[in-house]
């Protein structure tokens, strides 16, 4: 089966910044693709461009094997949206809108099914303004399935969600998965990214920095260990303490982050190392390195930042 | 592909619309309580088809004379309402504001203190008090007393609406127009561009037209029921009907709702937040409601600013709806007010159809 998204150098000029800078990518049928990248890397901007919203300054966009100039209406109806801030009318309800928008569509889907996929049966008729954040993302979730899509996007599906919500919601997006459909998706959550996504690409500047299976990413790192030194209150600069290692230290809030390739060998020169400059540390955990370590090393910046 | 039927989903759009509406409160009493409730009060208030009796308090001399109590009489005698009051009394009234009009005596004389803030009131007064003052006198020197002129009340049309109430109701008519077009019209495509309801509509197939169609079409059926609601008010209540031609009535209205749907339309493509929408709408909202004849007319305002405030759409809207709703009278004479109505029409709809923004 053909790629569902294949998208060639885009690009977005915005009056003052360049907000996606040149983008290509392809999505296989029935994968779960990831955008990852912080705040203003370009994320929602590329989504956009691809789902039709804001038109591109430059590049090629295909999905399903249409493009937009001529099968604007046909990708509409073989596409779902979530938008980044979904608006509804106030005094609708969950019932309403998903019978409302389910009409505009060739294929819908059950209204009743959709509710108990979300989840918001007890609040199909209860109106918009009173549904919580967490259920009013559930309901921008099933409007985007209403018309059995093979296409879906979700614009940081989990923002502003508890973590029982975001557990619920990747159910959702798994059982998407098992029933064949394509979906893109923008987190700045590694963890979700990890737990979810097929394939992802690390996006900053506009720009794609590496793309890849979290395994891939991650191994490219060379480096599949941190070994993490937690102190009390601040942690002291490691400089001194790197020197005598031979291999950088991070100091990171109150942890020192020492990234290896090889715990085994590591542990016990650090541990030499520590008995012999007197450091007082809290505790050392060993962890595995994760897309934050990959993202760090790409940019030097933290995701979160 | 067969994506569904676009009149199909303009009737589904149309309906919703409705639905919504009607669950909206706020938009339910000012479409269709408030109108009433201005009708029936003023209506109620101004019953007399004149303005309600005006109260002259009078001080009460430290001795009554003959000439005082003949002057009393021949004011009992007039239109106005007497309220006497001792000298104490009377000077907390007036520090209150509730009186229009004092008489009191002055010298050997009598002198009016005139309420600056009621000063149209208070010169009626004044006017029906000297013209007693006249009587009293010739009553007192034995001579004749003076001829009045007999008067009757009749609209510019010589037809038989004469209450204040028959005035109101063309008023209101033009002012639920002008409300729609500003509010339910104006402020709601601000408000979705803004929050982007629009947004996520334009990434499902649902053709464009169709969803502005369907708002558009409530917005006409909500004046069209609003229009007859005040209409069945008035026959009930008032007993007033119109005038002119049903048909020439109903071209009117439908001018008037296209006129200021157009505008609203326009004037949201000026405000990207519902904020500076609030502001600019307004700016347009007040001079238009408060000048434009919808509950008085404009006479005793300078000429200038009479002709300024009839190249304003609302104004020579709502003359040319009195004369054929309260005169029975055709839109012959009307030639300029239409033009000027017109021409807003026209701008209104080249500015909503060019500045129109989705996001």
């Amino acid at each position: 089966m053909p790629d569902q998204i294949v998208v060639r150098g885009l690009r977005k000029q915005f009056p003052k910044v360049l907000a996606v800078a040149g983008v290509d990518l392809n999505v296989a049928a029935g994968e779960v693709f990831g955008l990852l990248g912080p705040n203003g890397a370009g994320k929602t901007t590329t989504l956009e461009m691809i789902e039709g919203l804001t038109p591109a300054d430059a590049g090629e966009i295909g999905i399903c094997g249409l493009n937009w100039r001529q099968h604007a209406q046909e990708i509409r109806a073989r596409i779902g949206v979530q938008l980044q801030a979904t608006s509804l009318y106030n005094k609708i309800t969950p019932r309403e809108a998903l019978e409302l928008f389910g009409s505009y569509y060739p294929k819908r889907r059950q209204t009743q099914e959709l509710l108990e996929l979300v989840q918001l049966q007890e609040k199909a008729d209860a109106y918009h303004v009173t549904l919580s954040g967490g259920q009013a993302q559930r309901l921008a979730l099933a409007l985007a399935l209403v018309n059995d899509p093979e296409v879906v996007f979700l614009d940081e599906p989990t923002a502003g969600l508890d973590p029982q919500g975001r557990r619920s919601l990747w159910e959702v997006v798994r059982k998407m998965r098992s029933e064949g459909r394509t979906t893109m998706l923008t987190t700045h959550y590694m963890d979700e990214a990890e737990a979810l996504c097929d394939r992802l690409a690390i996006l900053d500047h506009g720009k794609i920095l590496r793309s890849g299976t979290p395994a891939e990413l991650i191994a490219s790192l060379g480096i599949p260990s941190v070994v993490e030194l937690t102190f009390d209150g601040a942690a002291p600069d490691p400089s001194a303490f790197a020197a005598r290692l031979g291999i950088p230290v991070e100091a990171r809030g109150d942890v020192w982050e020492i990234p290896t390739p090889d715990p085994k060998t590591l542990l016990p020169k650090l541990f030499t190392a520590i008995e012999s400059e007197r450091l007082e540390y809290n505790q050392v955990h060993v962890r595995r390195a994760t897309l934050e370590d990959v993202f760090l090393q790409l940019t030097g910046r933290s995701l979160r930042e | 592909m067969n994506l569904p039927n676009p009149f199909e989903l303009l009737w589904r759009q149309f309906r919703n619309e409705w639905r919504l509406y009607a669950r909206d409160k706020a938009a339910m009493f000012w479409t269709f309580l408030f109108p009433l409730l201005m009708l029936f009060g003023f209506g109620v208030i101004f019953r007399s088809g004149g303005p309600p009796a005006l109260t002259l308090v009078r001080v009460r001399p430290a001795q009554e004379t003959a000439r005082d109590k003949a002057f009393l009489k021949a004011l009992e005698e007039s239109r106005l309402k007497i309220v006497t009051l001792g000298a104490k009394e009377a000077e907390e009234r007036w520090a209150k504001g509730e009186t229009t009009a004092q008489l009191e005596s002055a010298g050997d004389g009598y002198r009016l203190r005139l309420n600056s803030y009621l000063i149209a009131q208070g010169q009626v007064a004044a006017q029906a008090a000297s013209q007693a003052f006249l009587v009293a006198q010739a009553r007192l020197n034995g001579s004749p007393e003076p001829e009045r002129i007999p008067f009757v009340v009749e609209s510019p049309g010589h037809a038989h609406s004469d209450s204040y109430a028959a005035f109101l109701v063309p008023g209101l008519i033009g002012l639920n127009l002008l409300t729609m077009g500003l509010f339910s019209v104006g402020m709601v495509t601000v408000s979705y561009r803004e929050k982007g309801k629009f947004r996520r509509l334009a990434v499902t197939p649902l053709p464009k037209w169709v969803f502005l169609l369907g708002q558009i079409l409530q917005r006409v059926t909500v004046v069209v029921l609003q229009t007859a609601v005040l209409l069945v008010a008035a026959r009930l209540a008032f007993q007033i009907a119109n005038q002119g031609s049903n048909l020439l009535l109903a071209v009117l209205v439908v001018l008037g709702t296209a006129t200021f749907l157009a505008m609203g339309f326009a004037l949201s493509s000026f405000a990207s937040t519902v904020e500076t929408y609030g502001a600019i709408s307004n700016l347009v909202f007040f001079p238009m409601m408060l000048l434009s004849g919808v509950y008085f007319r404009l006479d005793s305002a300078p000429r200038w600013m009479q002709n300024a405030v009839f190249l304003l759409p609302l104004s020579p809207y709502l003359r040319v709806l009195r004369g054929v709703f309260n005169d029975g009278a055709t839109l012959a004479g009307h030639g300029v007010g239409l033009a000027i109505l017109g021409a807003w029409a026209v701008l209104s709809f080249v500015l909503a159809v060019k500045r129109f923004r989705w996001v």
